[in-house]
This record gives structure tokens, sequence and C-alpha cells, in this order.
């Protein structure tokens, strides 16, 4: 054995002491810095999860002649103006209006009539219930990712929910 | 020197060590069987950064990471009930994420072979030495001096440190396990990983005086 894999042997075999744990408290720090998790990760997990848990029926996503509506580049979300959103059983149109930095959200479901409607924003719940002309809004939104997860009242352990959209 | 642990008692040991990631999460799949999500959703929080981590160090892209971190959560819920020992949850989760972006990685090699294209991995754990970007917010002097001796560990090394140094000891032998390293290649003794880390600092004077 050389010196140089003696001495390695040797100090590997040592316990780990304060000034280890400081070393990687600091490579940690680095780590994290070096190449962070991208923001809005945590809270994208966090809703497909909540979805995954809804055992829901996605609705799917029409674009109805709205050109600035591109999807992004990751298209893991939709920059949202005016938007319907269609399955078998029911269409929702919303419209995505700023408001003092925030957004108001109106929406209109059909066929009419009063649902559960649930706008769901990293990990925070609002909800609201539609007229009978299957009229809601939300007001005073936060910008970013959300969901809509409606509720049928003859239905209500199958809901719908959106794909993702950017507000 | 001698670690505090080998003289300690076990349980005041293990008691110091406080609960680990390996339990967090296997608590947090007892709940959700039992219908409370709460202590999953929490520990997507605690443990993302640690899988973001362990895919990136196998050099997947940021975007590809994202969907592979993303799925390692779905199919965890979507089987959660087959899952027959939760205290493996950890190590299962570690291990699948690798899988995944193992996969993806070689599935993009060869697209960017047939595509020619020319993208660079810019991920430090996964990164050969000459390409690692020198763009990193280094906050001091002795972290960069850190940083450089980290960044000319072998491979194995530098994936092995830079995750294991996101968890505490509890979760060590998870962790290293994961990354197909035998147990005990970091606590309760260094490791020879660690072990080359002090001595090229031990005799870098920059390090030394500081």
């Amino acid at each position: 054995m050389s010196t140089d894999e003696s001495t390695l042997a040797l100090v590997a075999a040592g316990g780990m002491d304060v000034d280890d744990r400081e070393i990687l408290r600091r490579i940690a720090a680095l780590v994290e810095a070096a190449d962070p998790v991208p923001p809005g990760l945590v809270d994208s997990i966090g809703m497909a999860l909540t979805i995954e848990a809804l055992h829901a029926e996605l609705a799917e996503l029409h674009l109805v002649g709205e050109p600035e509506l591109a999807r992004r580049a990751d298209e893991t979300s939709i920059e949202a103006g005016t938007i319907t959103f269609t399955t078998d059983v029911l269409t929702v149109m919303i419209s995505v209006h700023p408001e003092a930095g925030r957004v108001r959200v109106d929406g209109w479901a059909a066929p009419a009539g009063e649902l559960s409607v649930e706008l769901h924003q990293s990990g925070d719940v609002t909800t609201t219930t539609s007229d009978s002309d299957g009229r809601f809004s939300f007001t005073d939104v936060e910008h970013g990712p959300a969901r809509l997860v409606l509720r049928r009242p003859s239905d209500p352990t199958v809901p719908i929910v959106t794909p993702q959209i950017e507000l | 020197m001698m670690s505090d642990d080998l003289v300690e008692p076990v349980d005041t040991a293990l008691r110091d060590q406080g609960e680990g990631l390996a339990d967090r999460a296997a608590r947090a799949v007892v709940a959700y069987r039992d219908g409370d999500r709460e202590p999953l959703a929490a520990l997507v929080q605690v443990m993302t950064p640690l899988l973001w981590h362990t895919v990136r160090a196998q050099g997947a892209d940021t975007e590809t990471a994202q969907d592979v971190v993303q799925n390692v959560w779905l199919t965890l819920v979507r089987d959660i009930d087959s899952i027959r020992d939760p205290r493996a949850t950890l190590q299962w989760m570690l291990v699948t994420a690798k899988r995944a972006a193992w996969r993806s990685v070689r599935r993009s090699r060869e697209d960017l072979v047939r595509h020619e294209q020319d993208e660079h991995v810019t991920d430090w754990l996964a990164a050969p030495v000459d390409d690692r970007p020198d763009t990193m917010a280094v906050r001091s002097e002795r972290d960069q001096i850190l940083w450089q001796h980290v960044s000319s560990l072998p491979d194995r090394c530098r994936r092995l440190l830079g995750l294991v140094a996101l968890v505490d000891r509890p979760d060590y032998t998870v962790v290293s396990r994961a990354l197909g390293m035998p147990v005990g290649s970091i606590g309760p003794t260094r490791g020879r990983c660690l072990a080359k880390l002090r001595i090229a600092l031990s005799s870098d004077p920059a390090w030394s005086v500081s």
C-alpha cells in the first residue's frame, strides 16, 4: 500500500466530525445555488397529485379562434385569454381579465345549471357555485398556473378537470 | 478524531439523528392509504429537491428532469396500494427517478446523434470537469475553493457527496445505495469520497488558513 493510499484509508475510516458536517452543509448550499429546483415545480407536482387523487375526467382543451392563445414551448400550461374546454358532458368557456395586478376569471358552463366550481392554484382552492345559467366568476385571483375542477350535482364523484392554464 | 456516534449509546445517537426522509416517506404512504393526503403533500415539499438533483446527476436537462420528477410522484400514488414495505419508499423513489432519468438521457443522446444537434448538458453533478459552467453564484472565497475541490473529485464521488449533502444522517445509506454505491460509502465513517475531499482541502493552503 502506498503512503497516499494508506493515508486515504486511515482518513476514510475516521468517524465524521463537525468539519465534515460543515463541509456537507456548504456543498448542499452550492448544489442548490448551482442548479436550483425550478420555481413552480413543487406546486405543479402538488396540483398533479390532487388531480390524480380526484380520479377525475380530464377535459379536453379546444382553442376557439384566439390567435394569442399560443401554447407555451413546454406545453405544460396555456396562456389564458378566452378558452373553451369540452368533454362529452360539459362545455366550459372562461375569459380572463387583468384587474389591478391580479385577474378576474369569468366563466360559463353548458348545459346550464348549478355546478360547484373550484379554482386550484398552488395548493389553494377557491370554491364558488355557478348560477342557474351556468355563469360563475372568481375575482382578485393571483397570476400563475391554475386549473378548474367542476362538479355536477348529478354526478359529484366524477369531477371535470381542465388542463393547467396560465392566468 | 472519534465521532460522537461511536461513543454514545446507540439509542441516544438515533434520537439525535431525528427523523429522516425515509421515515417521513413511510408515514406519508401509510397516511395516504388511510385517506389522509396531507403528509404526502408535505413530503413533496421536502423531498422534491433530492429527487431533482438525483435526476439531474444522471445528466437529464431541466425540462426532462421536471417531467421525470413529477412522474415519480404520480407513479407513487398510482401504485401506493401495492407498496409492501412503506419504509422502502424513499429508496424506491430514488431508484425509479434515477432509472427514468437514465432512460431519457440515453434516448435524447440517440436523438442528438440522429439530429446532429449541439447541446450540452450543463448540470454540474453530471458534467465532465471541463464542461462545467463557472457562472454559478459562489458566495465566498472559501466556497470557491471547496467548489473547485469537489469538482475535481471522480464523478461517482461528486454525485455521492452532492446528494448526501442534501439529506441528514439517517438517509445516507439509502442515498448511497440508490446511487449504486456500497453501504458505508459515507457515514458513520467518512468513507473514501469524503476522505479524498478532506485530504485535498487540508493540502490546499488557501483552505487551511481561512
